[in-house]
């Protein structure tokens, strides 16, 4: 590999905001995303375990590769569409995505709790 | 006859090497044992029993089950009893399916969470020893947890449809198993739905505690360590070591605990819990908290929520 490879920036777009960040090839996306203060794709757990940073790559199958990521969240079937999730996702080429929508499971979302009262 | 303490948490993790090191080499716990299908038992220095924590290899994060302990072993036969006399069903496990452990009970929270029952666990002592014993040992690990202090759950609640799994979980195990609420949310037009909860067996303000979710999930596994000084230093080293933390040390409102939330490497949560907070004592009066509260309750000194802390469990 050349030196030029391993120290690699690409480009991420989330197409849908326009947001777009540097990520080198050893960040994780969300990883790569939050460091530079960036927002778009929800972050949670950061191990692929809690599905919330759910996206799609656009971008093809040879922009990235992936770590292990919860059967719970991310089928076989998703997976091979390119339904990843962003914090197991690491680049190797420029990619385009859009976050999957948020997943809805609030347990207590802020001041308001539920909207029934 | 009683529920004597929590014994173990059983969690499904996604990369075993990963997880090993997190455990062992962050938290500080002590690899005790590892069988033939990968899964790995540990315990915290303080502990005597052999493991606290099984760690299982899975495709699915998440929690497999937890079990506490009961003082007797005819216990087990009268709380079988009285379990399914409360209309939940119960397996009858042989001394070693849980491993190193006598018979146990396994049955379902009504919020669906796998719990067992089981009343002797191989001992293998505190690395302190028993006679004349160092206050700690001087070759622990990363941030030294001394024991697994509880676990928080995520349980179904949907007011609309008649949902409540936290109050049923509240139900079930103060009636059956003799644990005592010691905090409660209670939210809703009439102040009437109990939506968060914590219930003890010993004298701390919580052995386990429910909070409420539109899938049962598992929110975290909590460690002790004995000061807000030892918080701090565990920070750092998660800091040092890459840790994705979640809530950065601070106090909570309800049990008074010093904490740090934080995730494994499989994005199972964890925390690090400080400080006794109170005696609760059979005859301590509940401790409610309104719903326009819960936040302050939960995050003391910002009295705020972060949105993954309510909506991220595995
Ligand atoms: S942040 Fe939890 S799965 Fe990515
Ligand atoms: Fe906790």
């Amino acid at each position: 590999m050349r030196e030029e490879d391993i120290n690699s920036k690409y480009n991420i777009t989330i197409v849908d905001t326009d947001v777009t960040f540097k990520c080198a090839r050893e960040t994780h996306l969300l990883e790569g995303m939050r460091s530079l203060g960036q927002k778009g794709i929800p972050s949670g757990c950061h191990g692929g375990g809690c599905g919330i940073c759910k996206i799609k790559i656009l971008s093809g199958r040879n922009s990235y590769i992936t770590k292990t990521m919860s059967r719970t969240h991310i089928s076989e079937e998703e997976e091979k569409k390119g339904i990843v999730l962003a914090c197991r996702v690491f680049p190797k080429g420029d990619i385009q995505l859009n976050v999957v929508g948020k997943i809805k499971r609030k347990i207590l979302s802020g001041q308001k709790i539920w909207n029934f009262s | 006859m009683s529920v004597i303490k929590i014994g173990h948490v059983n969690l499904r993790v996604l990369d075993m090497a990963a997880a090993r090191n997190h455990y062992e080499n962050i938290l500080g716990l002590i690899v005790t044992d590892e069988d033939s299908e990968g899964n790995l038992y540990l315990k915290g220095w303080d502990e005597w029993e052999k493991y606290s924590v099984i760690l299982s290899p899975s495709e699915q994060a998440g929690m497999d089950h937890i079990a506490y302990k009961v003082e007797n072993d005819s216990d087990l036969d009268s709380y079988a009893n009285t379990i399914q006399n409360y209309g939940i069903e119960v397996e009858n496990l042989d001394a070693g399916t849980l491993v190193d452990c006598g018979r146990a009970l396994r049955f379902k929270l009504p919020s669906g969470h796998i719990m067992c029952l089981y009343a002797d666990k191989t001992v293998v002592g505190k690395s302190v020893g028993n006679v004349n014993p160092a206050p700690w040992p001087l070759d622990v690990k990363g941030v030294g947890a001394h024991w697994l202090d509880h676990c928080l759950l995520v349980c179904p609640l949907d007011p609309e449809n008649q949902v409540n799994t936290i109050a049923d979980n509240v139900n079930f195990l103060s009636q059956c198993l003799g644990f005592r609420l010691t905090e409660q949310a209670l939210v809703g037009p009439d102040a009437d739905i109990q939506a968060v909860a914590f219930l003890t067996v010993t004298n701390t303000p919580h052995d386990i505690a429910f909070v409420p979710g539109p899938t049962a999930g598992f929110h975290h596994a909590s460690f002790y360590l004995s000061s807000w000084g030892d918080i701090l230093k565990a920070a750092d080293i998660m800091a040092m070591n890459k840790v994705k933390m979640d809530v950065m040390p601070t106090r909570h409102g309800i049990t008074r605990g010093e904490t740090i939330y934080f995730f494994d490497p499989s994005g199972n949560r964890n925390e690090t819990f400080a400080g006794l907070g109170y005696l609760a004592t059979p005859d301590m009066p509940v401790i409610t908290w309104t719903e326009e509260e819960i936040p302050r309750g939960i995050f003391y000194h910002s009295g705020e929520l972060n949105t993954a802390f309510t909506e991220v469990y595995t």
